[in-house]
């Protein structure tokens, strides 16, 4: 047996067409459950030292999953966001910014700036805001509700 | 015709596409160039005008979009600039 790998590990070496067999035969070798736990431990305790040495006695990996958890939203975190990439924006007057100015009629910006502000939200939040919903969103009080909405944050 | 809406999402394709550059000098010219140039033909009344200028915007998002890619198969390091801001 043994010498019978040795000599198709040989052939692979030098075809490249038994290298997935003698994948499978390396495997095989594995077949010990616990032997297979121990060298898996073993190089997660290589990788992760820090969390391992806590917990040495029994080997047990325990993981914890977070889900890509962010901090909970309420409107009034999102209004403060909402406004505070509006002052970011060189073309808004910080002192004019109110949540009810109209971004055109008050602030003096053009469409084309609007279309700009909406990416400002889009990249702040990480969604897509579609063309439909961003023609109405011309206060920083409606994007903020927009958002809350979006977000399923109610009052 | 381009119509308002149309040219807005141009506008908005155009930037979207160019924030992908890997490479700043290149992103900063493109978001630059095209926010100059709609700027510059915002106030364009004549319609035959309006729908070149459309098509000259078609044409430049089909070669930003393989601009960005090619440039991001061969992308270098980050600039010292935009180190600092990280």
């Amino acid at each position: 047996m043994a010498s019978s790998i040795r000599t198709i590990r040989l052939l692979s070496r030098s075809t490249g067409f038994f290298r997935n067999s003698s994948c499978c035969l390396a495997s095989t070798r594995l077949a010990n459950v616990s032997e297979f736990n121990q060298r898996f431990l073993h190089t997660i305790k290589r990788t992760s030292l820090p969390a391992l040495t806590q917990n040495n006695t029994d080997q047990q990996v325990k993981r914890v999953r977070h889900y890509s958890e962010k901090p909970p939203l309420t409107v009034k975190f999102i209004t403060d966001r909402v406004l505070l990439v509006l002052k970011l924006y060189d073309k808004i007057d910080a002192e004019k910014l109110t949540l009810d100015s109209h971004f055109m009629n008050d602030l003096g910006l053009d469409s084309l700036d609007h279309v700009e502000v909406i990416m400002a939200m889009e990249d702040e939040f990480g969604f897509e805001i579609p063309d439909m919903d961003a023609e109405r969103l011309v206060t920083p009080a409606a994007i903020a509700r927009y958002v809350a909405d979006k977000e399923d944050i109610y009052e | 015709m381009a119509s308002r809406k149309v040219v807005l999402n141009l506008y908005r394709d155009l930037l979207k596409e160019s924030k992908k550059w890997a490479s700043y000098n290149y992103r900063e010219y493109a978001l630059r160039k095209i926010r100059h140039e709609f700027r510059q033909n915002k106030a364009l009344e004549d319609s035959t005008k309006i729908n070149d200028f459309y098509n000259k915007g078609l044409e430049s998002l089909e070669m930003l979009k393989r601009q960005v890619l090619i440039g991001n198969l061969y992308k270098t390091d980050k600039l010292v600039i935009e180190m600092q801001n990280k």
